[in-house]
């Protein structure tokens, strides 16, 4: 029955999110990505927190090419990878009150059961990125909270969900696929010449 | 990993703050010396050394940069940062309390 909810919910409930007319944030159903073009998809599982680093090392490192647009994307690509990264360790684990249970920046190995799994590919104009946890606790309409409360643009120190604001206006077709409970994965493409560097406000 | 640091320099106009390496969670307890340091009323945060800053990382730079501006009535301005950095600092509302360095 959960492999079946599983498949239901891959299948139907990618969402995507934009701006209407009044400025408010507006999350649709977008059918799955496909990676027809993509020469190789690479997989890489996170096994504590230490791998971080060495995970946005090796993202980085798919993205070759000299010149000041590479180098861009390679920024953009290690900012994005950190913060799903930091989203899948430390934000998603939440107990039965809904309480957070790592502190960010703690270090910490994976529970038993556990996964998170970083995908990526690039074709040699985009780049694919998407972290799966197995924590299913980001629902669209929190990550539509999320952006909507920093749209506002003003100073405030601790905002929640600074993280998914910058994915949303740095990658194209940011996406959240939410299976509660079983997996949540956030995913998107930075392109290597974007006709606009800020996806989510266009 | 924390291989991020901060070094001051106390000018005889300003006080630069040179950040380097990542801003991320592991850079907290750095901040928390920072205000005492600064001696200027003219403080200059420069980025040319700082590497990767993440969404915690902008907080950390937000509650300092309003700190200081509180405790010590002091301006502060941004140089050297890069093309995404600058992105982000415009996005955060960052350079509303602390403008570009004028060169």
């Amino acid at each position: 029955m959960i492999a079946g909810l599983l498949k239901k919910y891959q299948r139907e409930t990618i969402n995507m999110f934009s701006l209407n007319t009044p400025g408010g944030i507006i999350c649709s159903p977008a059918p799955p990505i496909s990676f027809s073009g993509f020469p190789l998809v690479h997989e890489w599982p996170v096994l504590s927190s230490e791998d971080k680093e060495e995970i946005i090392g090796r993202v980085e490192r798919i993205v070759e090419g000299d010149g000041p647009s590479h180098e861009f994307l390679r920024q953009r690509a290690a900012l994005m990878a950190d913060e799903m990264l930091e989203n899948a360790l430390y934000a998603a684990p939440r107990d039965t009150e809904g309480n957070q249970i790592y502190a960010k920046g703690e270090r910490r190995s994976l529970v038993p059961g556990e996964e998170i799994v970083l995908r990526c590919a690039f074709d040699g104009e985009r780049l694919f990125l998407e972290v799966s946890d197995s924590w299913g606790r980001l629902s669209p309409e929190t990550v539509q909270g999320f952006l909507a409360i920093n749209l506002a643009h003003d100073t405030s120190t601790d905002r929640a969900g600074r993280g998914l604001y910058f994915m949303w206006k740095f990658m194209k077709d940011f996406y959240v696929n939410f299976v509660p409970g079983l997996k949540t994965s956030v995913g998107g493409y930075l392109l290597l010449n974007p006709d606009s560097y800020e996806y989510g406000a266009i | 990993m924390d291989n991020f640091k901060i070094e001051i320099k106390n000018g005889s106009i300003n006080d630069t703050v040179h950040f380097h390496g990542n801003i991320d969670s592991h850079a907290d307890s750095h901040f928390e010396e920072l205000n005492q340091k600064i001696s200027k009323k003219s403080v200059v945060f420069d980025f040319s050394g700082a590497g990767r800053i993440n969404s915690m990382g902008i907080a950390l730079l937000l509650r300092s940069i309003k700190s200081i501006k509180t405790e010590k009535q002091a301006e502060i301005s941004i140089q050297g940062a890069s093309q995404i950095n600058t992105m982000l600092f415009k996005m955060t509302g960052i350079y509303l309390l602390a403008p570009e360095a004028k060169r």
